[in-house]
């Protein structure tokens, strides 16, 4: 059974229509690369399969469990992200919390851990993304690279089942995109569940176990990423890949 | 020079006693107030949302001198019969809170929806990020026209004497009435709110400086 089904996901924003009927398959361990050019609805599809966004019409099962992604219940989808981790593009760590805060919050607010187990949890977590020396920072005193290592560390430390990571070095300077490719890396050997919107080809084709190509809402070609990118069946992911490695 | 070690004492003590306390009072209500109807225009609660559009439309669009004279002369003619120093904290306090449910409403907007939604994704739900993220924030941006509010309000406690309350500025006019030294009398009074304001934008200049613990560089 897997982890994560989606049925045809819909979603238009007013007459631009960007995702026209996605289906994706998640099983536990899988890295799932999202690639696409700009504008082809990666970063929508991730929003709404965490209800950032409501979908016009798509149907899910998570851990065995359905939910509709047109219409859920609140209580519903609390539960959920109870389940889910999510890194963002601009990070997004709270401005007013330091660096253990951001990682602790989701357990001492929204899981009733007691301060003490959190703030165990909280510095094994900024350990593992090499964090633990800034465990008091705020994150305005934090590089980019340092604040998405920070929120990768928050994300885990509610021990989701499925990490969500929305482009999560496109707001990087070049020099600070290894940082995080490496954190993100050890995740994924160490066997976590992963789905990652990026431009990365190289994390697509070394990291990940499989690739999507995504465009104008659809979905091109998937499979697992060694035929991905040495024997891609669709004449447009040719096109993409070649146009990728210039 | 005798009048004024007779009278500046007084005048000063009473603006301890009477026009700093109701002052404080009538802003706490009114940050209350504000806090509470702030919220419910951000979260677009309907029909409060209405109440309290109506509500901030009605404070802030009629002179408070006006508002004052209706809650006292005017409630006691049909027939409701409320202190003095009451309707001068109601009148102050809804006043105050009309202003300040703006000036929070724009804070809190305009705090990144990213931070809202970081919040949710790490399972809090809207009442918790409202607390520990998002409210925050935006008072440490909305902090300095709070302060402004509250200054201003101390210098307002004054009309609270055209309703009978005995502040400090009635406190200055029966001195003034009494000794006919009717200039000295009232520059006195203008130096004591001088100096309460003055002692007030230092707590704002200390108060801004512990506030921006987060943010680097400043």
């Amino acid at each position: 059974m897997a982890l994560l089904e989606i049925k045809d996901i819909h979603k238009s924003f007013g007459n631009l229509h960007v995702l026209k009927g996605i289906d994706l398959t998640v099983n536990k361990g899988d890295v799932i690369a999202i690639l696409g050019p700009s504008g082809s609805g990666k970063t929508t599809l991730l929003r709404c399969i965490n209800y950032l966004e409501t979908a016009d019409v798509g149907f899910m099962t998570f851990k065995n469990q359905s939910y509709d992604l047109s219409n859920t219940s609140k209580k519903e989808i609390a539960d959920l992200r109870k389940h889910t981790g999510f890194v963002f593009q601009n990070y997004n760590l709270f401005a007013n919390k330091t660096a253990l805060q951001n990682v602790t919050l989701g357990l001492t607010v929204a899981r009733n851990v007691s301060k003490e187990d959190a703030d165990l949890i909280g510095m094994q977590m900024l350990e593992k993304v090499g964090m633990q020396d800034r465990a008091n920072h705020y994150p305005s005193q934090l590089s980019g690279g340092q604040q998405q290592r920070v929120a990768i560390a928050r994300a885990l430390a509610t021990s989701p089942d499925i990490i969500y990571f929305d482009e999560p070095t496109s707001a990087l300077d070049p020099e600070l995109i290894q940082e995080v490719l490496s954190v993100m890396k050890t995740l994924a050997n160490e066997g976590m569940t992963m789905v990652v919107v990026t431009h990365e080809m190289a994390f697509a084709k070394n990291v990940s176990s499989h690739v999507i190509l995504m465009e104008e809402g659809k979905i091109v070609e998937e499979g697992n990423s060694k035929d991905f990118f040495e024997n891609p069946k669709q004449e447009r992911t040719k096109e993409f890949l070649r146009k990728e490695e210039m | 020079m005798e009048l004024f070690l007779e009278s500046f004492p007084k005048i000063f003590i009473s603006g301890i006693v009477i026009t700093l306390p109701l002052a404080l009072v009538s802003f706490i209500i009114a940050m209350l107030i504000a806090i509470v109807c702030a919220i419910i225009q951000y979260a677009k609660v309907p029909i409060a949302k209405n109440i309290v559009q109506f509500y901030i439309w009605i404070f802030r669009g009629t002179p408070m001198l006006v508002q004052l004279f209706i809650m006292y002369f005017g409630m006691q003619s049909i027939g409701v019969r409320i202190s003095a120093i009451t309707a001068a904290i109601i009148v102050f306090s809804l006043n105050t809170g009309a202003y300040c449910a703006e000036t929070i409403r724009g804070s809190i907007e305009s705090v990144p929806q990213g931070q809202m939604e970081a919040g949710y994704c790490v399972g809090m739900s809207y009442m918790q990020i409202m607390m520990h993220i998002i409210l925050p924030q935006a008072f440490r941006s909305a902090f300095p026209s709070l302060f402004n509010n509250l200054i201003s309000l101390v210098k307002d406690t004054s009309l609270a004497a055209n309703i009978t309350v005995t502040e400090m500025f009635m406190q200055t006019e029966r001195i003034a009435g009494r000794t006919y030294q009717f200039m000295q009398l009232y520059i006195e009074v203008a130096f004591v709110y001088l100096i309460f304001c003055t002692v007030l934008t230092w707590l704002q200049a200390w108060g801004e400086k512990k506030l921006n613990y987060y943010q680097a560089g400043r």
